[in-house]
């Protein structure tokens, strides 16, 4: 009899990163969770498959461990994950860090390394095609790093500038 | 007249490649630059022939002034088409490109340099009898400037007097908003301009915007092209275009294209030109401002018109006359815009970088997509987020609304997030439908704007299609708890 290793793969979406999805191909269907479906590639990055007994068209394409799909014009990111794996740590440069929210160049620094501020206070000026940002103080303390210059760009998620709160030591 | 034979286009992408192919239906040649962070462009595999600029960061090379001009000489080029954008609305290189001996298609610099300071062309258009709203400009007494603004009452704009594009545009709507306003629009201003000088005006509450596309000769005629309606705008910058304008009434409709006309004539204004205005619910309009280059949105115009726009800006740069008269000009049907851009509408409209993995063009009739983008091409924070235009024409704008929503369901750039979707919901929106549209739309229906969630069998399914265009994963590693769980039988 023949024996056949099955490829499984857990699958997330971009926006809804609490729920993983164990997704299983078959020779005969897609198991998605347990529940088999039949998908067809059509051409290259173009597959139909059955919503409510009618045919729908698809288009998707694999990027390292990102899949993008688009439903009706409509696009979306499915991330591979390892279930072996624990998820990344929240906030991985602690809680006084800002993030970059999209890539971007910095404009202009607006406090200095050492210098105290307080929740709120406006700390450097980032722009992202024709979007200007301000990064304000999440809490009051003291800023211990800018690690960006003024022009310089910095990607999605990167430190744009780390706090530490009054008290804290480095 | 001379004859232009070889042009130096000093832009990139969707701009580009689109006069890069009326040059070459002319007998024109082509030359795109190339910078090392802009590889990808199709204009440069289209263009005759492609030529390296240098900048940083890469848009600075798009307004270096005497870099593209030496490009251009460089290259044996003998006109320069400026596009939209970087230097198309800089005197200095309309200027410094005649002074090269080459030809600039675009208007003089003089008439650039009128129309590019906003309060230079407001008084000029007061002068020709165009209605404006009531405004404080800066320079005329920077101190009493703030005093001025607030006498003009709320809500107040307060923008850039250099600017233009939707940048260092701000309201307050309250006293208290004013100092706010002021710092921002400085501060953007200065930094995009490299003028900081500041102009208050009125906001007319449910603006629309209707502009008027003129087009000028060396030899005196001034005729219009129609209106354009471009009231679907996010942060100021314009989202959906169309022509003609929903609901205007043939009335209103004649007064602004004859204003515009004759603000232009008196201009004497060589060239294409916008005459920007907005529109009040009961039916007044004012002057906004006047664009002394090809807009984004003229493709709109071309369709319902039959003309093509880039064709007319060189032969009138050539010399030669407006090849047909007011009378001649024949409107039929709508046309429709949609402007293609790289961002997370619904999380606040921000960009989004990425690269374009999987490209679908739509196609059918009445559908043209002018593209700056190919597969493969990674998008960046260098430039502007527009990666395309998707353009449907109809014979009435029910049929071009239904069009326009099967484009943008066709539209793919899987790899980054771009807005079809946004925009194929304000196509689907019945206000939008009705023609009710002013710049607060998108505002004022953001609540019925927002995507609807995706059903747990529309979820499966693309899970499914997901993991059918994953690499081989049967190659992979099995990764535990699976991996000890054996073989499963099929």
């Amino acid at each position: 009899m023949a024996q056949l290793i099955a490829k499984m793969i857990t699958l997330q979406f971009s926006d809804m990163p609490d729920q993983r999805h164990q997704v299983q191909l078959r020779t005969n269907a897609v198991y998605v969770n347990g529940r088999p479906l039949q998908v067809r590639k059509a051409a290259a990055g173009s597959f139909t498959g059955m919503l409510d007994g009618r045919t729908v068209r698809l288009r998707a394409v694999a990027h390292g461990d990102t899949l993008y799909v688009q439903l009706r014009g409509r696009g979306v990111r499915i991330d591979r994950v390892d279930p072996t794996r624990a998820r990344a740590a929240a906030t991985p440069g602690g809680a006084g860090a800002s993030h970059a929210p999209m890539p971007g160049v910095v404009i202009s620094l607006l406090v200095a390394a050492g210098q105290q501020v307080k929740a709120g206070d406006d700390l450097l000026v980032i722009e992202s095609m024709k979007l200007q940002m301000t990064i304000s103080a999440s809490l009051d303390g003291e800023v211990v790093e800018l690690p960006l210059a003024v022009g310089q760009t910095f990607q999605r998620n990167d430190i744009l500038v780390r706090l530490q709160t009054c008290g804290d030591t480095a | 007249m001379t004859t232009i034979r070889k042009l130096f286009i000093a832009n990139r992408a969707e701009i580009a490649l689109r006069i890069v192919h009326t040059a070459r239906r002319m007998g024109i040649a082509t030359v795109v630059p190339m910078h090392n962070q802009d590889q990808f462009g199709p204009a440069l595999t289209e263009a005759d022939e492609t030529v390296e600029i240098f900048g940083t960061p890469a848009v600075a090379a798009w307004l270096d002034i005497p870099g593209l001009i030496r490009a251009a000489l460089d290259t044996g080029c003998d006109a320069i088409h400026p596009g939209y954008g970087f230097l198309s609305e800089n005197a200095t290189f309309a200027k410094a490109v005649e002074l090269a001996g080459l030809i600039f298609v675009g208007p003089p610099a003089p008439v650039i340099e009128l129309m590019g300071d906003k309060i230079t062309a407001r008084r000029f258009a007061v002068a020709q009898g165009m209605p404006v709203t009531l405004s404080a400009d800066e320079a005329e007494d920077p101190t009493t400037f703030e005093k001025r603004a607030l006498a003009i009452g709320f809500p107040l704009l307060v923008k850039g007097a250099a600017g233009g594009g939707g940048k260092g545009m701000q309201i307050a709507r309250r006293v208290e908003d004013l100092a706010n306003a002021i710092s921002v629009a400085r501060a953007e201003s200065q930094r995009y301009f490299g003028d900081g000088r500041l102009f208050a005006e009125r906001f007319v509450e449910q603006p629309r915007h209707i502009e008027v596309q003129v087009f000028g000769d060396t030899q005196g005629h001034v005729i219009h092209l129609g209106e354009r309606e471009c009231s679907i705008q996010r942060r100021f910058q314009k989202l959906i275009e169309e022509s003609p304008a929903p609901k205007l009434p043939d009335g209103l409709r004649n007064r602004i294209c004859d204003a515009a006309v004759k603000l232009a004539a008196a201009a004497k204004y060589v060239n294409a030109g916008t005459v920007e205005c907005i529109v009040s619910p009961d039916g007044e309009f004012f002057f906004l401002e006047m664009n002394t280059r090809l807009q984004v949105e003229h493709p709109v115009t071309e369709m319902v018109t039959g003309l093509d726009l880039v064709e007319l800006q060189l032969r009138v740069a050539q010399g030669e006359p407006l090849p047909l008269d007011q009378g001649d000009v024949q409107f039929s049907g709508h046309a429709i815009e949609c402007r293609i851009l790289a961002e997370d509408a619904d999380a606040g409209f921000v960009p989004d970088t990425g690269k374009v993995l999987l490209l679908g063009i739509p196609a059918g009739p009445g559908v043209r997509f002018d593209s700056g983008v190919t597969a493969g091409a990674p998008v960046t924070a260098d430039f502007d987020s527009m990666l395309a235009k998707l353009v449907v024409h109809g014979a009435d704008r029910t049929l071009a609304i239904s069009r326009m929503r099967s484009a943008l369901a066709d539209t793919t750039m899987l790899g980054v997030t771009i807005n079809n979707d946004f925009l194929s919901r304000v196509l689907h929106h019945p206000a939008f439908a009705r023609g009710e549209t002013d710049t607060g739309f998108l505002e004022r229906h953001k609540a019925e704007l927002a995507p609807a969630v995706f059903t747990d069998d529309e979820r499966q399914l693309m899970l499914a299609v997901a993991a059918s265009a994953a690499p081989d994963i049967s190659a992979t590693r099995i990764p535990e708890p699976y991996a000890s769980m054996g073989a499963w039988r099929n």
